[in-house]
């Protein structure tokens, strides 16, 4: 939310959103991210369901009757003149992946501080390109496994939308 | 004609899933119910509740968007009802100009309860909701009836 800091382009990977997964377990959603070059990486992110929904109707490119909640910030963005850039997961901490959302209007480049789930379905809206830094990358496997354990040894965390990211 | 509505509150109505948050007129004498979805309630009665959830919603992203820029919500109006749908608009002020944009009255309330904006709705809109079986039905619901979202 502030002025930036824009990452290095070398320290970002770009990737794409394969696919969404039905977590049988628990009422959550994995977003597959993979990687945008050649390259054989996913990356999952678990979300909650109506985050998980969201992002699905963009993949799909459903067009739904009435605006949804990130139809309604693109229209706001339409209206404003302000164009999405691009989204970068930007940090892991406990589990939760936190996300970054550089805007920019006449020049002037701001960014907001986002879940993952919101950044994915604004950036597939947009549409613009999905970053994840080095340094995520790099320490993700190990959490990955963590919340997944996490996830399945204790069901009702609370509500999905806030644990997730 | 507008009439300016305050947010009462939010109830679960089992007989279909769904949640309906309750709009009154200052007076108390008209009463807008308005049936939104589970993750639509959520994000109303966060504002509601003023909650601070730990990472932004998407509703406080879309106020964060709007705040960067400097643009702000004038009021949102619930406009119009047709086939058990209804339809809001948002107000925004940006450099001075206002913008108008379509939204479904979860977002708007959502955003208008963040914003401390104004929330109206189109005189037509109450009187053609006013079905006497559910405005018999909410007048006999006790205070307490109108608790937290608990789920």
């Amino acid at each position: 939310m502030s002025i930036i800091d824009i990452p290095k382009e070398q320290d970002l990977v770009e990737y794409r959103v394969d696919r969404i997964l039905e977590e049988a377990n628990t009422d959550t959603r994995i977003v597959v991210l993979a990687r945008q070059d050649a390259a054989l990486d996913t990356f999952p992110i678990w979300v909650g369901a109506a985050e998980g929904h969201a992002i699905k109707l963009a993949l799909d490119t459903m067009i739904t009757p009435r605006p949804m909640s990130h139809d309604l910030i693109k229209s706001f963005a339409e209206h404003l003149n302000i164009t999405l850039q691009r989204v970068v997961i930007t940090d892991v901490k406990s589990s939760t992946y936190y996300a970054t959302v550089y805007v920019s209007n006449k020049g002037i480049e701001r960014t907001i501080d986002a879940r993952p789930s919101d950044a994915i379905s604004l950036a597939l809206r947009a549409p613009c390109p999905i970053y994840i830094t080095q340094d995520v990358l790099k320490r993700r496997s190990t959490t990955n496994l963590d919340a997944w354990l996490a996830k399945l040894d204790s069901k009702p965390i609370g509500t999905p939308e806030v644990q997730e990211t | 004609m507008i009439t300016q509505m305050q947010v009462k509150g939010l109830m679960f109505d089992p007989s279909n899933n769904a949640y309906i948050v309750v709009l009154r007129d200052e007076e108390h004498s008209e009463m807008l119910p308005i049936w939104v979805g589970k993750s639509e309630a959520g994000a109303i009665s966060m504002a509601l509740e003023n909650v601070t959830p730990p990472r932004p919603m998407t509703h406080d992203f879309m106020k964060s968007l709007l705040d960067v820029y400097d643009a702000k919500v004038i009021s949102v109006v619930i406009t119009d009802l047709s086939e058990h749908t209804y339809f809001a608009k948002i107000h925004l002020m940006y450099e001075d100009s206002e913008y108008t944009v379509d939204a479904r009255p979860s977002d708007a309330l959502a955003i208008a309860l963040r914003s401390n904006a104004p929330i109206f709705a189109n005189d037509s809109v109450i009187t053609k909701q006013s079905s006497d079986e559910l405005q018999q039905w909410l007048e006999n619901l006790k205070p307490e009836d109108f608790g937290k979202l608990d789920s």
